[in-house]
């Protein structure tokens, strides 16, 4: 950029105020009063006694906590490269010639457009009860009495499929942006050179797209780590906590039991697993920048 | 309009024709399974909406109607609910926050988009970091905050929290935008005795409309969709936003799947008619884009 004689740093300063007023107050001061409520008993009504680091170091004991990050783990995984996998398959896709694209691609979209609640609602209504439609239909296939959301497995692969229904297309929007950037005459070179469909795929394809995807990949993964809706509308964490992330774990903590400094503890460890994550995939981005 | 003042900058390259699009594939069979294969795809993914939307038109239980389609779980909803004043409250919420988040996001990109050095990468840092943090974390503070200020179960509770959790998006929203606006027309007006503040809003934001769109987008889906917050901070009836109003009614109706359905639809209207008219100001590129500049 030149040198701007009109705008001084004090003169930008002034357009971030407003900004900055609201984030102190609405981001940055619930941060610091959550780390000091995590340092003490207390719950939503009373402030409790000072308790030093004893919260994490309940949280870390207790079983609940590692099996809610063991299935906050796999949620994320699955999350992210199930939406990706689906994402980037349907942009690919809908950027080859087909009639009526730009509808179809409306209409993806609108697992992500549409409110989570309403989505819920209709999963609910296709899964939760033995006279539901796909019970029905497993019932009539031989497969016996399943119940998706009352058998753990079935309601953890239920949560997962939902989660990824919800996200991929997010993904096929930022995997079509990131294709549109892609050189068609480089196809065209492959093709003369008659690499396979596959083999462009992943010698040109993937590595062309390689810094949107880790981007995505980071973004996703915070969503999916942060996602109290999906889950807690779908199962509520059940059964038996089978689908219970951490999300959902400190929420029951802090508004079913009222625990407030175990149930910030928690998520701080889970904020601070999310930003090691965030800065190793982002120092990835930019060593591919480089290559 | 953007495009016109862009273009007739000297040194700017002005887009020329159409943009490239992808070579057709020899022959039209290829595209015939392709069509085949993403309508099946598109109507595997639309089962649970067309199941919300099929529900919703069906008669009500016991009723005399010989149609297959009606409104009356519609007419059921509207006169004997509160759903007309979720509904409502959904509505002032959303805009307010749609309205405020703009007008603060808007100047604070343009410091992101142009200003630099150290204080710019901790600003931009801080937001990444606040982006990153689970909403349970803020709402507990907020909580203990709110219940002092009498804040608690109260349409302006939610409203200012939905602002807040827009803000760093939006921040970077609107940045990404301003960076494809040439500096050299703020320098212009400048030239011209122009002050920075109006500059930016005569010159920048002026040529902004897309930005601002995508943004209000956003903001409009997060303060529409947004469950937590309002499970949390909400409490009476007829405080209810329809996330809430929805969840509550249905947990009470699980039986009647069709006045149900019917709230469902009148939620998922507003963002869907949205998306449909102004789908192409919204770039998800943008987010990441700026994301891995800063």
């Amino acid at each position: 950029m030149k040198g701007r004689p009109g705008a001084s740093p004090w003169t930008l300063f002034a357009f971030a105020v407003p900004s900055l007023v609201l984030l102190v107050l609405l981001n940055l001061y619930p941060v610091i009063y959550a780390a000091y409520q995590s340092l003490r008993d207390g719950s939503l009504i009373s402030a409790g006694d000072f308790v030093g680091i004893e919260n994490y170091v309940d949280v870390l004991a207790d079983p609940e906590f590692w099996a809610s990050a063991r299935f906050t783990v796999i949620f994320t995984v699955v999350g992210v490269f199930g939406s990706w996998v689906v994402g980037l398959a349907l942009a690919i896709l809908l950027k080859t010639r087909i009639p009526g694209k730009t509808l179809f691609r409306v209409l993806l979209l609108l697992p992500w457009v549409v409110p989570v609640v309403v989505s819920a609602t209709a999963w609910n209504w296709l899964v939760a009860t033995p006279q539901s439609p796909f019970p029905v239909l497993a019932q009539s296939l031989g497969l016996g009495n399943v119940l998706f959301l009352a058998n753990p497995l079935l309601a953890q692969i239920t949560v997962c499929v939902f989660k990824v229904w919800i996200s991929f297309p997010f993904m096929m929007m930022m995997m079509a942006a990131a294709l549109e950037s892609v050189d068609n005459n480089v196809y065209e070179a492959s093709r003369v050179d008659g690499a396979s469909r596959w083999k462009t795929l992943t010698n040109i394809t993937l590595p062309m797209i390689s810094r949107s995807t880790y981007i995505s990949w980071i973004l996703m993964t915070i969503f999916c780590v942060n996602d109290f809706t999906t889950i807690f509308l779908l199962t509520g964490g059940g059964p038996v906590n089978a689908t219970q992330s951490l999300v959902v774990l400190a929420y029951n903590t802090v508004f079913l039991n009222f625990d407030t400094g175990p149930g910030v503890a928690v998520a701080f460890l889970m904020t601070l697993v999310l930003i090691i994550i965030s800065v190793v995939l982002f120092r990835q981005i930019r060593k591919v920048q480089i290559l | 309009m953007t495009t016109a003042a862009i273009s007739s900058e000297p040194g700017v390259q002005p887009r020329v024709g159409t943009p490239t699009r992808p070579k057709p594939e020899p022959g039209s069979r290829g595209s015939w399974w392709r069509f085949l294969a993403i309508l099946v795809i598109t109507l595997v993914v639309l089962i649970p909406i067309i199941a919300v939307v099929g529900l919703a038109l069906q008669p009500a239980l016991g009723s005399t109607s010989t149609s297959r389609f009606t409104l009356e779980n519609f007419v059921t909803i509207f006169r004997a609910t509160d759903v007309l004043t979720w509904l409502r409250n959904s509505l002032t919420v959303t805009l307010v926050t749609v309205v405020v988040s703009v007008v603060v996001a808007a100047p604070a990109g343009y410091v992101l988009s142009r200003g630099r050095g150290r204080l710019i990468s901790g600003f931009s840092l801080v937001l990444f970091v606040i982006q990153s943090l689970p909403v349970v974390t803020a709402v507990i503070p907020l909580f203990i905050l709110f219940a002092a200020f009498g804040l608690v179960d109260t349409l302006t509770g939610i409203m200012i929290i939905y602002v807040g959790s827009t803000m760093s998006v939006a921040i970077w929203m609107m940045a990404a935008y301003y960076d494809s606006i040439p500096v050299s027309l703020e320098e212009a007006a400048w030239m011209d005795g122009c002050s920075v503040f109006g500059g930016f809003l005569k010159v920048v934001l002026r040529n902004s409309l897309p930005g601002i769109l995508s943004t209000a987008i956003f903001s409009f889906l997060l303060a529409w969709n947004d469950y937590l917050v309002a499970l949390v901070f909400l409490r009476s009836n007829t405080n209810f936003v329809l996330p809430v109003g929805l969840q509550s009614f249905f947990q009470q109706n699980a039986t009647n799947w069709g006045l149900v359905m019917a709230v469902a639809v009148m939620m998922m209207l507003p963002p869907v008619i949205l998306f449909a008219t102004l789908n192409k100001y919204f770039s998800v590129g943008g987010i990441g884009g700026s994301l891995a500049g800063s």
